[in-house]
């Protein structure tokens, strides 16, 4: 009995941070989404009505377009991170010694650490319409301007730390795998790539959607990013809240449309989650 | 037809030598078991067999063909791991039908054949579960089929048994080399348990620090050990330091201990005076009472007389611990048949064995 009492102890600091930190503020912008906005004003009226205006604004096409850049540029770029960051972690995990290994691991680390604008506008710097790049870009004629080439830029942008993180979330998961299982595929006339495709890869699904979701979340949820490789032609739903809040005011607009891209996110993970279940028969 | 053939092979991580000069041919058809202690270089030479360890020297040929230069899947061989190494995301079928899959047999002639590997270790009707819904045994009778489905040219069996506890492992002991036996296959199997080693293999190869020590058939490797690490690590053993005395009558000769304790020995490798380490196993000593009719000291045998310490009845053995003058302890093990006259601790006894089953190492 006291030991469940000692127990509850430790977790009370925890418990409290959550409460006061994070609930009662998410639950201030549930509350703020459904009240009325006059124009004008900064943020809802204290005792407004009630409405579902703010939520009904975003059905449509307009708004739509802005989900489908967040969620599909990210899903991109998580995808591509995923396909180039699987090999760099079984290299890591299963062929460098120990103290290579180390050395790996810190300077991704340290990778993640570096600020992101420092990588953005080194990004712009490079690629962007005034790059160092823009000549040749125009010599092979690229138009710098397209919607196609800035979305490119930006999941560049997001790679820059989807591939770090990535490639940390599966060293840990290839680390844990039984190397003998590979061996056991190949003495069965499984060729290398096999052997991967078969046995590596779907025992690794956990972590490969444990980092396939973190490089999604980081995505969807990017603001500097879009901000300034976007140029205004492409934007993330973050800018748009952003502009809610602070350029309009209009706090009710900007808190509903946090809302609605909390559950599609957790909807996401819900799904992916269920599906990665499916598959995984450990 | 030699199977396979080692020539001079080794292996070093380093600057350590991990197997050294190892040369091994196995017939077809054959088990050969690979018995040495942990640590002696068997799994490594395994793993050079199927190619993932590539060897510093020597070469490997499987079927008389140089197979150096190919890839563990390129080579024909089933490997049976001492984990077992199923892959825990398939069933059973998968898992026995993964070979067949990538060596090309024929889609509808899988499922029969995996039909039959399973009914071979007795393992019908668990197709569909997954290796983690299976117990130990049975996941060592999957891996066992899923090694044999392929009919590998040799199969390489590392420590089959070690997973699986006491009462199992005797049991499928005796079924794996029925299993093997049925199905014609040529084997390695390694090993450090000495009664696995001696009861699977038709020839016992004794491994210690990388080297080959000593390799005849499993009753050569107990009556004639070729060393005195082979000798230790086969069967048991009582030991004496002993120094030759001159006389020597025909091909009999004489030792005495530093205790004082006269031993006779037949076939003593030398004539010339020396020091060597004597053996004798507890099963060649009979334990008498000292008040048992009278003794003759005949030539050919050993008499000595001591104190029973402890008396263990194991069954179908009774092993006996008695102490010598001069503090030396023997082990004595007496079948647990006929009318044996018990003993109990503090009783004098006499020991009696033959010269000719004392074992000479010199030193
Ligand atoms: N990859 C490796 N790197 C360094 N040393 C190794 C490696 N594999 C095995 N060894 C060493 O080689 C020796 C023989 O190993 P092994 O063949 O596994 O022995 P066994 O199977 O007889 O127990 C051991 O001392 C082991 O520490
Ligand atoms: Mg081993």
């Amino acid at each position: 009995m006291r030991h469940f009492k000692s127990q509850l102890l430790l977790l009370l600091p925890a418990a409290a941070v959550y409460l006061f930190f994070l609930v009662l503020p998410l639950w201030t912008v549930i509350a703020e989404s459904f009240r009325t906005f006059t124009p004008g004003r900064i943020g809802a009226v204290a005792g407004a009505p009630l409405t579902v205006k703010n939520y009904t604004e975003f059905a449509g096409p307009v708004y739509a377009t802005y989900f489908g850049q967040t969620y599909v540029l990210a899903f991109f770029a998580s995808v591509i991170a995923i396909i180039i960051a699987f090999p760099v972690a079984y290299y890591i995990a299963k062929n460098a010694s120990a103290s290579v290994r180390k050395i790996w691991i810190s300077a991704l680390v340290g990778l993640m650490f570096l600020s992101a604008l420092v990588r953005i506008y080194a990004i712009e710097l490079t690629f962007g319409s005034v790059g160092i790049l823009a000549p040749f870009m125009s010599f092979v004629g690229v138009n710098m301007n397209g919607t196609a080439y800035i979305n490119i830029i930006i999941i560049v942008g997001l790679l820059h730390y989807a591939i770090p993180i990535s490639i940390l979330i599966m060293i840990g998961a290839i680390l844990n795998l039984n190397p003998r299982l590979t061996e056991a595929a190949q003495s069965l006339g499984a060729s290398a790539i096999e052997s991967h495709l078969s046995v590596t890869i779907p025992l690794c699904i956990k972590g490969i959607v444990s980092a396939f979701l973190v490089s999604m979340t980081f995505g969807v949820s990017a603001f500097a990013i879009p901000w300034i490789l976007g140029r205004g032609r492409v934007q993330f739903i973050s800018n748009i809240i952003y502009s809610r809040f602070s350029e309009v005011s209009n706090y009710p607009s900007g808190a509903a449309i946090s809302i609605i891209m909390l559950v599609l996110s957790l909807l996401m993970i819900f799904i992916i989650s269920r599906i990665a279940t499916f598959f995984d028969r450990t | 037809m030699n199977v396979l053939e080692l020539k001079d092979v080794t292996k070093k991580y380093g600057e350590f030598v991990a197997v050294e000069g190892v040369c091994l041919e196995i017939e077809e058809g054959k088990i050969l078991s690979l018995l040495g202690p942990s640590g002696c270089g068997k799994s490594t030479t395994l793993r050079m067999i199927a190619g993932f360890t590539t060897p510093n020297s020597g070469t490997v040929a499987i079927a008389g063909e140089n197979v150096d230069h190919l890839k563990p899947y390129e080579r024909n061989v089933g490997l049976l791991f001492q984990d077992y190494a199923l892959f825990p995301h398939m069933t059973v079928e998968q898992n026995v039908a993964y070979g067949l899959r990538y060596r090309g047999t024929p889609k509808p002639m899988i499922p029969s054949r995996v039909q039959q590997m399973l009914s071979l270790v007795r393992m019908l009707g668990m197709e569909a579960r997954y290796p983690s819904q299976l117990s130990g045994g049975q996941q060592q009778r999957v891996a066992l089929a899923r090694a044999l489905a392929t009919d590998p040219q040799i199969v390489l069996l590392d420590e089959p048994l070690s997973a699986l506890d006491a009462k199992l492992r005797l049991e499928l002991r005796i079924e794996l080399k029925e299993i093997l036996r049925s199905v014609g296959a040529t084997t390695i199997v390694v090993t450090h348990d000495q009664e696995e080693a001696l009861s699977l293999g038709d020839e016992v190869v004794v491994m210690h620090a990388g080297k080959v020590i000593q390799r005849g058939s499993p009753i050569e490797i107990y009556k004639a050990p070729a060393d005195k690490f082979v000798a230790e690590f086969v069967g048991r053993s009582n030991w004496f330091c002993a120094t030759r005395r001159g006389r020597s009558s025909g091909d009999l000769s004489s030792y005495i201990t530093s205790n004082g304790i006269e031993i006779r020995t037949r076939s003593a490798p030398t004539d010339r005076r020396g020091s060597a380490d004597l053996c004798i196993r507890p099963e060649h000593i009979e334990l008498m009472d000292v008040t048992q009719g009278v003794v003759s000291d005949e030539p050919d045998q050993n008499l000595l007389e001591g104190v029973v310490v402890d008396v263990a009845p194991l069954g179908a053995d009774v092993h006996v611990v008695v102490d010598l003058p001069g503090e030396t302890r023997l082990q004595v093990i007496r079948k647990n048949v006929g009318r044996i006259p018990t003993v109990v601790p503090g009783q004098p006894v006499r020991l009696c064995f033959a010269a000719s089953d004392v074992l000479v190492f010199p030193t």
